[in-house]
């Protein structure tokens, strides 16, 4: 038997996924933590572990992301542009616009009918637009980056932040609160800002139907959806939404 | 005797200006809280007191910055482009271009005969502000007021590679951790803000002389960076965070002036400093 490990080790989250031919046994995600090279061996061990296979049974490995270049035991590294238009292709054929919202970054990307990537457009400048921003704000809320989602569609009138300055918005957001602001109006806000952000991204490369959003951003269902109002267009979420550039560079043909 | 305030609410700093007819007589500087209206208050009345004064004494009383609708006992309301050219014509006659770097914007003035003849301004973005440098001397645990001297003792500015505020303060936070002297790193920083600010004021014809105003002219790293960006001499005046303020009691002098010229009554907003206390 021939299996593959596609490793991303992302700025926020390292993940891996063990695939057999051309479907799935296992995947993991783990916070990168540390240095990346220790982040690329934790991360493998524990989707080999879950698929019951050790390192030994893997034919071929694919790194990529932020930090592939500290996988010393890839056998090869792509970016992680390839690899998320690869991954989502797998998982929606009809997809053909991406929406990867990491830790650090944001990207839009266009992918044809055969997965090959057609133009995308990334933010790696400013945290208005990343999931960084939605760090900074559950922090001040003493949330969790999973809690907030939710909370956030509890809203009734959102916070009008004056700029998309994720610092900026920091301070405006402790004034609110001190104001009596509700949480759940601060995180639709929020939303509302960095949603602005990544729908510039969008226009840039041109949206298309049918859209995905991938990256830890996906798993805010109150992000997904103010991202929905503002480009006017239904978004599909992947199951586990993290792993699609894992999943892309482990399924990349050789 | 005629006297003039000039009360500037910044985002971060609060400043007063007290003049007569051709000098400063008392001056305050304090943070401005959440609660504006209480604090302007308060600071006039210190302002007042401290150049032996009753409110009744000011023929009229001018704010501006980010906060001045938010001052109740105001005659008028000037922005503070506008004070900035008129207090720094006042200071050093020969500026042509203020770079303003204040706790939550930069701006960039060009002036003649102490007119606005262009200004560029950021607010959008942290990068760049005094709020940059805030951040990172909290993560540096250097006081904010001791950036400037810190950075002095330097023996190569460490280079900054992330714009935004967030993205270096990780990156900065890194950079400590892995052995890089604080004072490489404070220079490191005055040379990323002064990059951002340079390349704002640039979008104006910069013209000598130069003057830096706002709490970033204190920091003399900052400005020495600034200073090698620009070809020109850079002036900073005795206290640049008053040239605001300053510039709001010499735009309430000047009207005052004009109506005394013209045989008007003095328009004035009919408050006294007491009713400011109260909120409406």
């Amino acid at each position: 038997m021939s299996y593959v490990l596609g490793i991303d080790i992302g700025s926020g989250f390292s993940k891996a996924v063990v695939c057999e031919g051309g479907s799935v046994l296992a995947s993991a995600v783990i916070p990168s933590v540390g240095s990346y090279r220790e982040t690329a061996r934790t991360v493998a061990e524990a989707a080999l572990d879950k698929a019951r296979l050790s390192m030994a049974d893997i034919a071929f490995t694919r790194a990529t992301g932020y930090g592939s270049g500290a996988v010393d035991f890839a056998d090869e590294t792509a970016t992680d542009i390839a690899c998320h238009g690869a991954g989502v292709h797998y998982l929606f054929p009809h997809a053909r616009t991406v929406i990867d919202i990491g830790a650090q970054f944001s990207k839009a990307i266009r992918v044809d009918s055969a997965g090959r990537i057609t133009g995308f457009v990334l933010n790696e400048k400013c945290a208005g637009g990343s999931g960084r921003f939605l760090q900074v704000i559950s922090r001040i809320l003493h949330m969790t980056l999973e809690e907030i989602g939710a909370v956030s569609l509890r809203s009734k009138s959102p916070v009008e932040f004056t700029t998309g300055c994720a610092v900026f918005a920091e301070s405006e957001a402790v004034s609110r609160i001190a104001e009596g602001a509700l949480p759940a109006d601060i995180l639709a806000g929020v939303h509302k800002a960095i949603a602005s952000k990544i729908a510039n991204l969008v226009t840039r490369v041109g949206l298309a139907p049918e859209c995905v959003v991938t990256g830890g951003g996906a798993k805010d269902i109150g992000l997904v959806r103010t991202l929905e109002a503002e480009l006017g267009s239904e978004i599909v979420v992947p199951e586990e939404p993290q792993i699609t550039a894992a999943l892309g560079a482990a399924l990349i043909a050789r | 005797m005629h006297y003039f305030a000039g009360i500037d609410i910044g985002s971060t700093m609060t400043k007063v200006a007290v003049m007569d007819e051709s000098a400063v007589v008392s001056s305050i500087i304090g943070p401005t809280g959440p609660e504006h209206r209480r604090l302007a208050y308060r600071v006039m009345e210190d302002a007042l007191a401290q150049a032996g004064l009753v409110f009744e004494d000011l023929v009229f009383v001018v704010a501006t910055g980010y906060g001045r609708i938010n001052v109740p006992f105001a005659d008028k309301q000037v922005t503070e482009i506008t004070c900035h050219a008129k207090g720094i014509h006042h200071l050093l006659p020969t500026v042509r271009t203020v770079v303003d770097v204040g706790g939550q914007d930069s701006k960039g003035i060009k002036i003649l005969n102490g007119k606005v003849t262009g200004f560029v301004m950021n607010d959008k973005c942290a990068a760049g502000t005094g709020r940059f440098l805030e951040v990172m001397a909290d993560v540096l645990g250097v006081p904010l007021a001791r950036l400037g001297e810190l950075s002095l003792s330097a023996e190569r500015p460490a280079e900054i590679s992330n714009t935004c505020t967030v993205f270096a303060q990780a990156e900065v936070t890194g950079r400590l951790a892995n052995g890089e002297s604080v004072p490489n790193l404070i220079a490191g920083i005055h040379e990323a803000v002064a990059t951002r600010i340079y390349a704002l004021v640039s979008k104006l014809k910069i013209e000598p002389d130069v003057a830096v105003t706002g709490g970033g002219a204190k920091n003399i790293g900052l400005v020495r960076a600034l200073a090698a960006k620009f070809t020109f001499p850079v002036l900073v005046p005795p206290e640049p965070l008053l040239t605001g303020a300053l510039g709001a009691a010499l735009a309430g002098k000047q009207i005052y002036r004009n109506a005394l010229k013209s045989g008007e009554t003095l328009q004035r907003s009919g408050r006294t400093l007491k009713e400011a206390t109260f909120f409406s």
